[in-house]
């Protein structure tokens, strides 16, 4: 019985590890695009972040002022960088 | 079955095996883009679906392990060493990880089960999952190396089998003690996900931070299970151990809250790699050392390195950790310096008043409590070897450096959401901090008016009464900065939408999850800090007491109605009924035992407790006086202890708040039916920050 057992445990795992699967995940390399992407949205959710602080009565006038410009200052260079890989030819 | 169990053990070790060499070899063949016969691709999905055979087979030898202990089979060595005819149903189960063998199958399956889950969800990022795989692959054949050669827990008794076992450590008897265990186990096991993933991204050098929001969750679970079962244990210690305390910087507690310590570190540090590209060499190192830290507990408690209540008998599976620890360092540090010029920070920091420098503090505070538990636990061990003789660390050492050292996080815990990101101007400081300013200068008046007096530390080196007094202090000013948060917040969504300030704040919990869930956490961090505070002024009182015999403390009158003993199968027990009185109304009965457990022949305390919001009293039966009979009876009457376990329920819930995803704008918008248009306006501001 537990031979049985033992044998049923090795083959079942045994032909799921190596049943001949059709299609198989291709190991995508991320690339400088995707990533600037991604910047994008961490950089918009951080102006997001700061306009309902401030609206929230968190910061004055000129720290607001100062911060955003700061953050538009990123965001414009990482929608420059993809506006350049998006125009490139694949 | 243990025949069944150890081939299953077996199995599990050649499927991790396979996972780690296959896995291994799939990813050098694509990073290098090398030739082969077998597709890499190929080659790496039979390594994870044999990762997923050794989660099956891990369980089953688990299950063979449990089915031994229900069924009594006293041929298994570990069975006859933890269990007996007479042990009750869920303490049969919890004899799985009673032992070292059987918690180190805990241990192995617990792992097995995290990694299951990874592989299962390998989609998320097919590449940097399989690094993850594989490295988790790695720590698993550790463990079950251990399993089939070292701790093995179905070897066999030698001779003739005995009728009955030896039983279970009484001190394990306890309904905590069946969930205690899982609970910390998960939190330390856990950590090996992160842990995986960022050793992973770093080795192949994945490009920005993503691999932080995928752990993300991964992180916090395991921080939450690494808490519940940190704090489960303080209870059990408290309801079981009998000394009337819940922490004694034992060194298996302590090894339980180095890895929190870093772990809570990495949690608040990855938020500013994530929002801002900084802090990437620190926060590998911080995972990497959780990582470390979580098997140096382990190791802590399996090779009898220090003595303990909680350790087991000294073994020499030690050597087996410290190699491994030594292997892991080794990986981590070679492909740091290999890899270092990835982690090169986007930013840098602008300011000292800023919500990253209150990151930074706040990661430093950790640390140095870490080192400082960390120091204490090993001076035993080092003063052993440098000097030959045992230099013993207590509890007044950790508290006098941990105890400032707490109440300075605690401290950071109300300034840091009041600063902004980058900088804050002098004027933004002063809008934010006037009024957490005034609660807590409010609530120190109060304290001193309600009699707790911190100059008492300059004349009678009394320090309780100081660190509570700074604990109320500072908790009133951190739950006034957390409660601003909520009602500013709340407030601009109300404004946009016209609900109600409950109902904006619920929103503004769903549309930023994690802050908010955040926030609920240091709430609830600051009610531990009150609970803990509040042993400042505990009393305690020993008496012998005869029938209709009583003892005051606090406000309550402890009576002895009547003292006996019993006896069941798997124990026999002294006890005293006890009538509480608070004034002349009686309020509840206690009964205190002392317990002897026939089959290990170890005693045991139950302790009695009468537990409200202001005070426990904490009964103990001391044992008989030998000249008169009479049962002697220790009290405790310990402020405020409660509100460490509503605390602990606090953190669970906004952990659980900050593990929901977010409401998208999308929702919000429909559940709020604001029209299109000037939803679009409110878009930008309608989000909680972070």
């Amino acid at each position: 019985m537990i031979i049985i057992a033992c044998g049923l445990l090795f083959l079942g795992i045994l032909f799921y590890v190596f049943y001949p699967e059709r299609h198989v995940e291709e190991q995508h390399q991320k690339t400088r695009l995707e990533y600037l992407r991604e910047r994008k949205d961490v950089l918009y959710d951080n102006l997001r972040d700061l306009n309902f602080e401030y609206r929230a009565g968190k910061y004055v006038q000129e720290d607001y002022a100062t911060q955003q410009a700061d953050l538009e200052n990123e965001t414009a260079e990482v929608l420059a960088e993809i506006d350049v890989l998006e125009s490139q030819p694949r | 079955m243990p025949t069944f169990g150890s081939f299953a053990l077996l199995l599990a070790l050649a499927l991790s095996g396979y996972t780690l060499l296959a896995g291994a070899v799939a990813l050098y063949q694509i990073a290098m883009r090398a030739r082969a016969r077998v597709a890499p691709e190929r080659l790496a999905e039979t390594a994870r679906r044999a990762g997923i055979g050794s989660f099956i087979a891990t369980t089953a030898a688990a299950f063979a392990l449990v089915w031994a202990a229900f069924n009594n089979d006293f041929s298994v060595a570990y069975i006859l060493h933890h269990t007996n005819r007479a042990l009750p149903g869920p303490y049969k189960f919890a004899a799985l990880w009673s032992g070292q063998e059987g918690s180190l199958l805990l241990w192995a399956w617990l792992l097995s089960a995290y990694g299951f889950v990874l592989r299962l969800r390998h989609k998320v990022d097919v590449k940097l999952t399989a690094y993850a795989s594989t490295i988790l692959a790695g720590v698993q054949v550790f463990f079950l190396l251990l399993l089939n050669f070292a701790a093995m827990p179905f070897s066999l008794v030698s001779g003739p089998v005995p009728q009955d076992g030896f039983g279970l450590n009484p001190l394990l008897q306890y309904p905590e003690m069946v969930i205690h265990p899982p609970m910390l186990y998960l939190g330390y096991v856990g950590f090996a996900v992160p842990f995986a993933f960022a050793l992973g991204a770093l080795m192949m050098r994945y490009p920005g931070e993503k691999w932080i929001h995928i752990t993300r969750r991964w992180t916090m679970v395991t921080w939450l299970f690494l808490t519940c079962g940190i704090f489960l244990g303080a209870h059990w210690a408290y309801s079981v151990l009998g000394w009337g305390g819940y922490w004694g910087w034992d060194p298996v507690e302590n090894a339980s809250l180095m890895p929190w310590l870093t772990g809570t570190a990495f949690l608040h540090s990855v938020m500013m790699q994530e929002k801002r590209g900084m802090m990437k060499s620190w926060n590998v190192w911080l995972i990497f050392s959780t990582f470390m830290l979580a098997i140096f507990g382990t190791l802590l408690t399996r090779s009898g390195l220090v003595s303990s209540v909680h350790a087991f008998a000294q073994s020499s599976i030690g050597t087996w950790f410290w190699t491994f620890l030594i292997i892991v360092m080794s990986v981590c540090l070679f492909t740091f310096i290999l890899q270092r010029d990835h982690l090169k920070a986007e930013n840098k920091l602008e300011s000292l008043v800023s919500r990253e420098s209150s990151f930074l503090f706040n990661n430093l505070v950790l640390l140095a409590a870490c080192f400082t538990v960390l120091w204490g636990t090993l001076f035993p061990v080092l003063s052993e070897y440098i000097q030959g003789n045992k230099v013993t660390v207590s509890a007044p050492f950790y508290n006098r450096v941990a105890v400032p050292i707490g109440l300075f996080l605690l401290f950071l815990t109300g300034i840091g959401p009041l600063l902004a990101w980058r900088s804050s101007s002098f004027k933004s400081i002063r809008k934010n901090f006037v009024l957490p300013s005034i609660a807590g200068l409010a609530a120190a008046v109060v304290v001193i008016a309600c009699g707790v007096h911190p100059w008492e530390i300059f004349t009678t080196n009394e320090q309780g009464s100081f660190y509570a007094f700074f604990a109320f202090s500072l908790g009133a000013m951190v739950v006034t900065a957390v409660s601003a948060e909520f009602l500013r917040g709340a407030g601009v969504i109300s404004r946009h939408t016209s609900q109600n300030l409950f109902a904006s704040m619920v929103q503004l919990c769903r549309r930023n999850t994690r802050r908010y869930g955040g926030y609920i956490v240091h709430f609830g961090v600051v009610v531990i800090f009150i609970g803990i505070a509040g042993s400042a002024f505990n009393q305690s009182r020993e008496e012998e007491l005869g029938y209709k015999q009583s003892l005051n403390i606090g406000p309550y009158r402890v009576e002895c109605q009547s003292y006996s003993q019993d006896s069941n199968a798997n124990y026999d027990t002294e006890y005293a009924l006890l009538d509480v009185y608070r004034g002349s109304k009686k309020i509840t009965q206690l009964a205190p035992e002392k317990r002897f457990y026939a089959a290990s022949q170890q005693p045991s305390t139950i302790v009695a407790n009468h537990s409200t919001l202001a005070w426990d009293l904490y009964v103990i039966y001391a044992g008989k006086n030998p000249d008169t009979g009479q049962p002697i009876i220790k009290v405790f009457l310990n402020p405020l202890i409660a509100w460490i376990w509503i605390g602990v329920g606090i953190i669970v819930g906004g952990t659980g708040v900050a593990l929901f995803p977010n409401m998208t704008a999308a929702l919000a918008a429909a559940r709020n039916r604001v029209p299109a248009a000037a939803q679009a306006a409110a878009a930008v501001p309608a989000r909680g920050g972070d």
